[in-house]
């Protein structure tokens, strides 16, 4: 029997649509999982995807792709590409297999609510494919990483980030639980799919392969490029829902569903992806400054998606871009500074070399965040390591859950964003974060920071060791300097040389 | 006396940090307790400069010898430790 084409039969079949009988449309499409628009059932069969697949090709391609992430690594596996890495290569690694991979598998469980939920039948079969993505993302994530379990005990916490209360990873919980998680079909559509991974996951994946390939590590490379195929379809996912909110007149709806994922998926990879592009890849493999592929993926290409759907840019958008060249040397600094903290050993990244590439990527570096690295170095050049460890926590922001943070030295400007809601006291890292807030307050107000569950007594005993114990991270696994101390060679010897001479 | 958390936003500093002191604390000590965190750490010490303790957004210092409980802060509510010349 010979087949249809494609298209002599996908319209029809996509725009295929329940017409129930025992249960009303709003049992079957319930407003807390599809959306509380207020449009017609035929407004969304309009629902039109710019990428076409069935279910046929998808199993095809997929087929293939997974042929060649697997037969890489495959063939690699006795390179010994891992062991040989450099140390800031394997934080890399580590941070990103972490922070992503579970998060991956919770993504298809917010696809699959709009595969279930959307009133827009072409995008419950798009978000169909869209979860066996995701799926295939969470797997290949876990899989991956788990050839090296035996050899790094830090390469566990693939798996074992997201059970956990680590500090970041509270942060990256309370993100995708506020953008996919807890939204209807639409929302996830907007926040999920056109905000974050249309802008963001490009510039992890593509970004990051780019310093993969460089640095070496095929392997890598392969796999999250080959990820990055199946985003870049199932982001457009968004993209029509929107065309119809804006059309029928809720565009104010949709911009602000994009307002509020966008800023918090920036906060997200300005301590994610801003350290490990900056300071973590080894110099000579970093193919651009994290600034420049920001405004390569997210100024250029996003704001062109944006424009062209016809919206606005976020009403934040001048403080974003004065952002994109600090906020992230902050993240670094705060989580170099904590490192025990964190699951990864985060490398310092300045040498003297590395910092003439900072200045010369970011003018001033030197006079702001290099002010507090001299003190950091000198610390560490004389022995006074104590010094060189917090003894206290850095106040976090009770929207993005991050550390608190400005540009310090001659620039200082650091400034908390308070607001009083309901007699307890919040505090904001920005004018954004705490306009999020303000949005829907009683969506977050109840949510405790780890600063706040500390002040309840909930971390016992209030010192590092209770703060480790709370955040599951077990001896052998809390981070520390990826070098070893090694970089701070060349601090003294400048120091003997100049006291010599 | 009592345990009271503040927030300090040291000058010099990119971090706000939790520093617990006492309510019956004068801002010479919140200032001093807010500086282990920061000073020698991240920030340079200044000879010949003191510590003051201001409200976030204030031009005006409090008095040195002002007590925490007389200030009448919110627990957790932010502080900026800015240096000054030192008095002759
Ligand atoms: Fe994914
Ligand atoms: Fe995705």
């Amino acid at each position: 029997m010979a087949l249809l084409n494609r298209m002599d039969w996908y319209d029809l079949a996509r725009s295929t649509n329940w017409t129930p009988s025992y249960v009303s449309d709003g049992e079957l499409f319930p407003a807390e999982l599809s959306g509380d628009y207020g449009l017609p059932q035929g407004a969304w069969e309009k629902y039109d995807e710019p990428y076409k697949q069935t279910y046929p090709e998808y199993v095809k391609v997929q087929r293939e792709k997974d042929a060649g992430a697997y037969s890489v690594k495959a063939a690699l596996e006795r390179s010994r590409i891992f062991e040989n890495a450099d140390p800031g290569w394997k934080s890399v690694m580590k941070a990103h297999y972490g922070a992503i991979a579970r998060g991956e598998y919770a993504a298809a469980s917010a696809e699959a609510r709009m595969m279930r939920f959307s009133p827009a039948p072409g995008m419950r079969n798009m978000a169909t494919l869209g979860c066996l993505d995701e799926i295939r993302h969470g797997q290949m994530q876990l899989y991956f990483p788990h050839e090296h379990v035996s050899k790094d005990r830090q390469m566990d916490w693939a798996f074992k980030a997201y059970d956990t209360n680590e500090w970041a990873m509270i942060a990256a919980r309370h993100f995708f639980d506020d953008i996919m998680m807890t939204r209807d079909a639409i929302s996830v559509s907007i926040m999920l799919t056109f905000s974050f991974e249309t802008g963001f996951t490009n510039m992890q994946f593509l970004g990051l392969a780019a310093d993969a390939a460089e640095a070496g590590d095929h392997t890598f490379a392969n796999l999250i490029s080959s990820i990055q195929t199946d985003e870049s379809r199932h982001a457009q996912i968004g993209g029509p829902a929107l065309k119809i909110l804006i059309e029928n007149g809720k565009k104010e709806e949709a911009q602000r569903r994009v307002d509020i994922a966008v800023w918090g998926a920036w906060k997200l990879f300005s301590v994610l992806t801003g350290p490990i592009m900056d300071y973590y890849t080894p110099l000579e493999h970093r193919k651009q400054s994290f600034k420049e592929f920001m405004e390569e993926w997210i100024v250029a290409q996003f704001e062109r998606a944006l424009t062209d759907m016809g919206l606005e840019l976020p009403w934040y958008w001048e403080q974003f871009l004065a952002d994109l060249g600090e906020t992230h040397h902050g993240m670094h600094l705060g989580s170099y500074y904590w490192r025990p903290t964190v699951w990864w050993n985060p490398a310092a990244g300045v040498t003297p070399q590395e910092r003439a590439w900072l200045e010369e990527k970011y003018p001033g570096w030197n006079d702001t965040w290099g002010q507090c690295w001299d003190v950091i170095i000198d610390n560490v050049v004389d022995g006074n390591m104590a010094k060189a460890y917090p003894e206290t926590l850095p106040y976090v922001c009770n929207m993005c859950q991050l550390p608190i943070l400005g540009t310090p030295g001659k620039k200082w400007n650091v400034k908390d964003y308070p607001l009083e809601y309901k007699g307890r006291l919040y505090h904001f890292g920005s004018e954004v974060d705490r306009w999020v807030f303000q949005q829907e307050p009683e969506r977050y107000a109840g949510h405790l920071s780890i600063v706040d569950r500390f002040l309840a007594g909930m971390i016992q005993p209030m010192d590092l060791s209770g703060a480790l114990q709370y955040m599951n991270i077990a001896p052998g696994e809390c981070g520390d300097d990826a070098h070893n101390y090694a970089w701070a060679e060349v601090y003294r010897a400048m120091r003997a040389q100049r006291n010599a001479g | 006396m009592a345990l009271f958390p503040l927030t300090s936003n040291f000058e010099g500093d990119f971090v706000l940090q939790l520093v617990p002191v006492d309510t019956e604390n004068t801002m010479d000590e919140v200032a001093a307790a807010a500086a282990v965190h920061s000073v020698g750490r991240r920030v340079r010490a200044r000879p010949g400069c003191i510590l003051r303790v201001r409200r976030q957004g204030a031009d005006d210092f409090l008095p040195r010898t002002m007590k925490v409980v007389e200030a009448g802060f919110m627990p957790t509510e932010t502080v900026e430790i800015i240096w000054e010349a030192a008095p002759h």
